[in-house]
């Protein structure tokens, strides 16, 4: 535990230096506050789009910052060779593994935090009111940041970072329409891609299950148990993608 | 013979490398090594012939195709068996933004010591490498050399009793070279085990008690590095002075002429007998002698005699293999 500790606090303080991050953040922040922009266009509803794109922009701007460094994680450090004195040591694969996406976490729960807070402050010095969901709906988000991040670290012990970046960017749309799989047009009905829509359906994580957004701005009541069912499904499926990266890695040569 | 403790072995080891073009490209061929507990291993070869391969399989970083590694008896695809390891890779490369001392705190971490344990880690280090005074610079503001220093300070992390140093001369100045020869016989005084590869012969010559020469991934002479020199004579450099100048005409055919200045003349003989004959011949003119050199094989002429040996190997379809000893 302590090696994995070792690793994910390096990796965080290593994740924090990296210019990437301040430009997207720098962007995010840019959404958040000329969010109000556009509430001016909607009379009386500008509360609700400040809302609605603060959750949009916390969502998209942290899965570029999951998928720009996280396609970089493990990849950087077998192109910077730094990798050669830490596989040395006496310790297993898995535990450098799992300590860069641990890293990578926790620089993600700090820029959902960072972005959630000053999002809600900015809702509230608008005149608006934030209760405790709209913070469940930046949980969640975290929740899908983690699994994009499970992803992106798969993807970086396997390929460069701009492939990696793209088929994540991949996942990353498809999983938000995986329900397109099923709706399938007339004219593919009954074809050999049916039953491998239906598969990719099955298989592919629906990141749609973490939008609580709608919900959120329009004050309807969302289950707790939703909340427990999407948190699960999102550590599941994070887990299984760390353990695939795991397995890639142990038997790589770096 | 003295018995002593085996803490690396290989058995068989071989590291394929996929082609489009060719069937099999064997970076390492079958590989088989004993290295023995205190002693200083030198690891031969050019460019490309397989070292640094060797050495990443030993240090688990490359898993290979065939064979099998022991480090102090156990299996080196367990991570135990770096226990006893420390390994300073060709070029070290660190975390930039870290100092020395974040440095051996992470590296201590990764060996799973806790606090006190990295404070006592810290002093023994920096005494031994000097690196008190540059202890809060981050690495990326130093020097080839300084970075040298750190890449052991690393490798002696846990005080690990064997050690693997790939190139651990490369790249440094005279100075920077000597220290790390001091530094590595002063570990070999203190009983560490050190396998290393270079290219600076006369390092190796210095330092080693043992080398193996690696040619095309293939081990093609191991052993004693007393028993694997010739011990023939090779040459005899004789130095005469007022040597009359119809000898020194003789002599430039019977020898090699290599330098004259004021009344000296320094030939080379390729044996004994031609020398001889030839110092009494000087002397009879009244010549003076003013060194007589035997010279030995050196390490680089046997190690080009090697590479020439396994060259017309090749050619031939064999494969030329020497094991000096058991």
């Amino acid at each position: 535990m302590r090696r994995i500790i070792a690793v994910a606090l390096n990796t965080y303080r290593e994740s924090i230096r990296d210019r990437v991050l301040y430009v997207l953040l720098f962007f995010a922040l840019v959404v958040i506050i000329g969010s109000k922009a556009v509430g001016w266009i909607s009379i009386g509803q500008d509360i609700k789009i400040v809302k609605d794109l603060s959750l949009a922009g916390i969502s998209i701007f942290g899965a570029l910052i999951s998928i720009f460094i996280g396609t970089n994680l493990v990849y950087k450090e077998m192109d910077k060779r730094t990798v050669y004195t830490i596989i040395s040591q006496p310790m297993p694969r898995y535990q450098f593994v799992v300590g860069k996406y641990v890293g990578l976490c926790l620089l993600i729960a700090l820029m959902v935090g960072i972005m959630s807070v000053i999002s809600g402050v900015y809702i509230l010095i608008l005149g608006g009111n934030i209760n405790h969901w709209y913070f469940i709906a930046c949980f969640l988000i975290f929740m899908k940041l983690l699994l994009v991040t499970a992803l992106a670290l798969l993807f970086s012990t396997l390929s460069s970072p701009i492939l990696g970046a793209i088929m994540v960017f991949c996942f990353y749309v498809f999983g938000h329409a995986t329900g397109i799989f099923l709706d399938l047009p007339p004219n593919l009905k009954d074809t050999m891609f049916e039953p491998v829509l239906k598969v990719l359906y099955y298989i592919l994580p629906n990141f749609s299950n973490f939008d609580i957004r709608a919900e959120v701005v329009n004050g309807v009541p969302v289950s707790p148990w939703y909340v427990i069912y999407v948190t699960v499904y999102g550590i599941i499926y994070s887990l299984l993608f760390v353990y695939l990266a795991v397995i890639m890695f142990e038997t790589k040569d770096v | 013979m003295e018995r002593r403790e085996i803490v690396l072995k290989t058995e068989g080891l071989s590291k394929r490398y996929p082609s489009l073009k060719r069937k099999n490209i064997f970076a390492v061929k079958d590989l088989s090594i004993e290295i023995k507990k205190g002693e200083v291993f030198g690891f031969l070869g050019r460019n490309g012939a397989g070292k640094t391969t060797t050495i990443k399989m030993i240090c688990g970083l490359l898993i290979p195709t065939s064979g099998k590694i022991w480090i102090n008896g156990i299996e080196g695809s367990s991570p135990e068996s770096r226990k006893s390891l420390g390994y300073l890779p060709e070029q070290p490369y660190f975390y930039e933004y870290l100092t020395p001392e974040e440095t051996i705190n992470f590296y201590c971490k990764l060996r799973g010591m806790g606090s006190k344990d990295f404070s006592k880690e810290w002093e023994r280090l920096s005494e031994i490498l000097e690196l008190k005074e540059i202890s809060k610079i981050r690495i990326r503001n130093f020097s080839k050399g300084m970075r040298q220093k750190i890449g052991f300070a690393i490798a002696l992390v846990g005080d690990p009793e064997f050690l693997i140093l790939d190139e651990p001369m490369s790249g440094l100045d005279p100075i920077g070279r000597r220290h790390i020869r001091e530094l590595i016989l002063s570990l070999r005084d203190s009983g560490k085990t050190i396998f290393f590869s270079s290219h600076v012969l006369s390092d190796v010559e210095q330092l080693c008690d043992r080398v193996g020469v690696l040619t095309r991934g293939r081990l093609v002479a191991m052993g004693d590095i007393k028993e694997v020199l010739s011990q023939e004579i090779s040459s005899v450099d004789v130095v005469f002075k007022k040597c009359p100048e119809i000898l020194i005409n003789e002599f430039s055919n019977s020898g090699h002429l290599i330098r004259r200045w004021e009344d000296y003349v320094h030939f080379k003989f390729d044996n004994m007998e031609v020398a001889n004959s030839a110092v009494h011949r000087a002397l009879e003119e009244f010549a003076k002698l003013v060194e007589f050199a035997p010279q030995k094989e050196s390490l680089e002429e046997f190690f080009v005699r090697m590479q020439i040996k396994e060259g017309e190997e090749s050619k031939t379809g064999k494969l030329y293999y020497s094991k000096l000893e058991e």
